[in-house]
Order: C-alpha cells, then structure tokens, then sequence
C-alpha cells in the first residue's frame, strides 16, 4: 500500500461528498492508502487571496505543515481550487526567501516545503493506465463522456505543472482506459464561474450553460469532471440554467471517479451515484449500469 | 484608450509593483487577455483596458468600474500573456488596495462575501457551505434564493445543517491574528 496525506477540503464534506465516496473506493482498489491530514483547515480559496497574499500562503501552509509533521512527503488534494492553492503556496516559498521567513515569523512550526502536491488525476497517471486496466470489471462501452478539467487544474502551467494547458488528455486517456468514448470538444478548461456561483448567479448560469451546449454540441451524453464546484455548478444549477434559457439538457455530471468506480464493478451506491441531482439513470440504464 | 503612454511610470503601477511584483508596463495592449476572460462580456473596464489604466494612474476609474470584483480568478489571462504579465496577481493587488480607499464599488456584495467566507474559516476552520449561502442570501437581500438548489441537496445530504469545527481552528485563528498584526504595522 502506497500512503499519502489526503486533504478533502471543505467541499468534499459537504457538497462533494459522492467524491469522496468514489475517490476511497477507486483509491482502496488500486492499492492506496489516503490518511486524512490531522485537523487540517480550509485553504482559504478565491477569498483569501482577494484579502491578502500572505494569508492566502500562510492558509494552505497550516496543513500542509501538519501533513509534513506526520511525516508525509505526497498529498493529495482532490478540489482543484485547494491543489491550486496549495501548490502556489509551495512554489512561491521556494522561489521568494522573503516571504518564506514571513511564513517562519506568523508559525510556530518551520515549514520546510517538503510536501508535494497532487490531483487524484496526476497519482492515477503516474500508476499507469494499465494498472487501472486490470481492475475494470465491466466496460463503460456506449458512454461517450466529455471531460471537463476546469480552470485552475492545467492553469498557470508554471504552477499546476500538469497536462497541456488549452486541451488536456489526462483525464480522457483514464476514460477512454475504462472503455468509455470521449468527446472532442472546446471547452474543456473554460471556467465554469465558480467563485461568483453566489454573488453572480447570472453569470454562472451563462458560463455554464456554454459548457452543457458545448458538450451536447459535441454529442456526449455524459460529464466528467474532477473539481467539487465545477460539479455543483453545473449538475445542481443544470435545471436554472435549462429554466434560464429555454432548453433541455439533461447531461449527468459525474466525477471522473465515479466513473471509475463503476468500471471497477462499484453499485452505484457506493460511489455516491444516488447524490447527483441530473439523474444519471436513463444514460447508466442504457448501457446497463443500473 | 487611444492616451499616449506618459513618461513616467505611475504611482498605481509602482505601488503595485511593490505590493506584488509584476510590472505592468511591458502590456502593449495586444487584448489576448480579454479575448479569453470568460468574464470580459459582464465588465465595464476589460482586462486590457484595465492593465492601461494601471499605467496611466486611473484608481478612481478602475475601482468605479468593480471589473476587479466581476474577474473568476480563472488564470486565463496569465497563461496567455505574451509579455509574461501575472495580470491575476495584479486584480488581487488592487482587490488588498481597496480595504485602503474609500472609492465607489458597483458590487459591494462581492468583496462582503469574500468577508463572510474569511469569518466562517476563521471561526470554524472550514467553511460551512449551508451557513455560506444563508448569510450570502441575507447579506445580498435575497433571503430565499437558491432555494431549488439547496432543498434537495440537504435531502440528499450533500448540505449539513451544523458546521463542523476543526480542530486546527485555533491555531489558524492565532496566525490570522499574527498576519493582521504583521500588516498593521507595515
């Protein structure tokens, strides 16, 4: 068993739990082992850095000095708004000595940066598609997905280090791994509006409702994505956005994860199905996963 | 904006440049920067725009236009910089400015979220998504908002009534309380 530091995030306990279902059971069955970070806290998202670049480092620096005091060197962050904070915060230490001993003054535990980051996507690559491979127990053949990354998974390269940055495969290669089809399309790291999915509902509507039409322009009958509010927007808020402009779309927003999980032979039970609010029955039922 | 650039460099852009590191004035307005801002269409200054203002000084005006609170933080603008301008880190320069000023903002809702946000972490250590959207609707004046969302993701569980505490809440209360400190005094 291969251990890494696991940090959920606010999100995950809440409005991502079907992620967190999925990615402990896709996790178990690969062989890894994710140990929950100790009293870990929120790593301040979009409104830290709105208030100050020094808490919006010293935030993500909490946890991960708790993960490093564990004696962990690997942690995995499966929201991409928490990897992306987490992995500015390590390399912006590395690079600025200044800031570092700003970070020494506010703690009491040193920090030493020692802690590297990962999405649940670069782990599962790194193992090997053919890993994934012998664990699927049943194929998702008559599934055609479009993958959908987000802004902040491949965004800034410099930072993210992950895939290209304007049209990512890593998650296509895994559900084209599981026997799944997947879309070519253009809006796999267009932004979904997530910050403002209070504050500017309409906005996120509108954002949103471009990535459904570009995905059924596309002809998928199903979303993958990897981000807890990439989720919400556009699963939750899929019937405001249909009632906002005149259409129907209908399209399950499943996490990569789950997706998995059902390949490897979950009942849908266990990864969280029954939590989505776009059923997913009729497109699972079709190919006879339900 | 067709005003020449001036001589010298403006105070806003030296005042940024020292609050954040990027300098500015490399922009040769080549609007690579709207052109992907999936949130250019709702702002009344747009990137490009908003980058000349910076050289030329324009606080009022770029705070007048609230394009600083309109903005995703997509990264989008940065990555296709060609001149290599980090144009995120500025707009969060200018959002750390404006607890300075008193200037008009058209989105007051928005920066008082992020403030709602910090105060539920603060107390908590988390977030607590339910407590989020009720005070976010309370503050917004739309007290019953979202509420075809938030009905049946509490059904489903997906939302809990009570926040959870951490127990790191403490210690991240302390050290927001060491940053305030340490920036008070700057």
């Amino acid at each position: 068993m291969v251990q890494y530091a696991y940090f959920p995030g606010c999100s995950l306990g809440s409005f991502g739990y079907d992620y967190h279902l999925s990615l402990k059971y896709v996790t178990e069955a690969l062989g890894m082992d994710l140990v929950e970070v100790e009293d870990w806290v929120c790593c301040g998202g979009f409104s830290a850095r709105a208030t100050s670049h020094l808490l919006s480092i010293a935030l993500p620096v909490l946890s991960l000095s708790h993960a490093e005091k564990a004696g962990f060197n690997q942690l995995v962050a499966p929201c991409s708004i928490c990897v992306s904070r987490f992995k500015a915060a390590n390399a912006e230490l590395e690079h600025d000595a200044d800031l570092m001993k700003k970070i020494h003054e506010v703690f009491d535990y040193k920090y030493q940066g020692k802690v590297k980051v990962y999405h649940p996507l670069e782990v599962f690559l790194e193992m090997g598609l053919d890993k994934i491979r012998e664990r699927i127990r049943k194929k998702l053949a008559g599934l055609k997905v479009a993958c959908y990354y987000g802004c902040l998974l491949t965004r800034p390269p410099e930072i993210a280090q992950f895939d290209q940055v304007e049209d990512p495969q890593s998650m296509d290669s895994i559900v084209r791994a599981l026997g799944a089809e997947t879309a070519d399309w253009s809006f796999k790291t267009k932004c979904c509006g997530g910050l403002m999915t209070l504050s500017r509902s309409d906005m996120v509507l509108k954002l949103s409702n471009d990535v459904l039409h570009g995905a059924k322009e596309a002809g998928a009958n199903a979303i993958a994505v990897a981000c807890p509010l990439c989720q919400v927007n556009l699963d939750g808020r899929q019937r405001q956005i249909e009632e906002t402009y005149k259409t129907r779309y209908g399209i399950p927003i499943l996490y990569f994860t789950q997706l998995m999980g059902l390949a490897f032979g979950a009942y849908p039970k266990e990864v969280g199905i029954q939590k989505l609010l776009t059923t997913p029955c009729e497109v699972l039922g079709s190919i006879g996963l339900m | 904006m067709t005003d020449p650039l001036p001589k010298e460099t403006s105070q806003l852009s030296r005042d940024l440049q020292a609050l954040t590191g990027v300098d500015v004035m490399a922009c040769d307005q080549c609007e690579e920067c709207t052109l992907g801002c999936p949130s250019a269409y709702a702002m009344r200054m747009k990137p490009h725009e908003l980058v000349r203002a910076i050289q030329l000084g324009l606080s009022e005006e770029i705070h007048w236009s609230g394009a600083i609170w309109t903005c995703l933080s997509c990264e989008t603008c940065n990555t296709r910089c060609p001149q290599g301008i980090n144009i995120l880190r500025v707009i969060d320069g200018l959002r750390e400015m404006s607890k300075d000023f008193e200037y008009y903002n058209p989105y007051p809702a928005i920066p008082a979220l992020h403030r709602i946000f910090m105060s539920l972490v603060n107390r908590y250590g988390k977030l607590h998504p339910l407590g989020m959207v009720l005070l976010s609707n309370l503050r917004m004046l739309t007290p019953f908002k979202d509420i075809d969302l938030a009905s049946p993701m509490l059904l489903k569980r997906k939302l809990k009534p009570l926040p959870h505490k951490s127990h790191g809440a403490r210690e991240l209360r302390q050290v927001m309380a060491r940053i305030r400190k340490l920036e008070g005094a700057k």
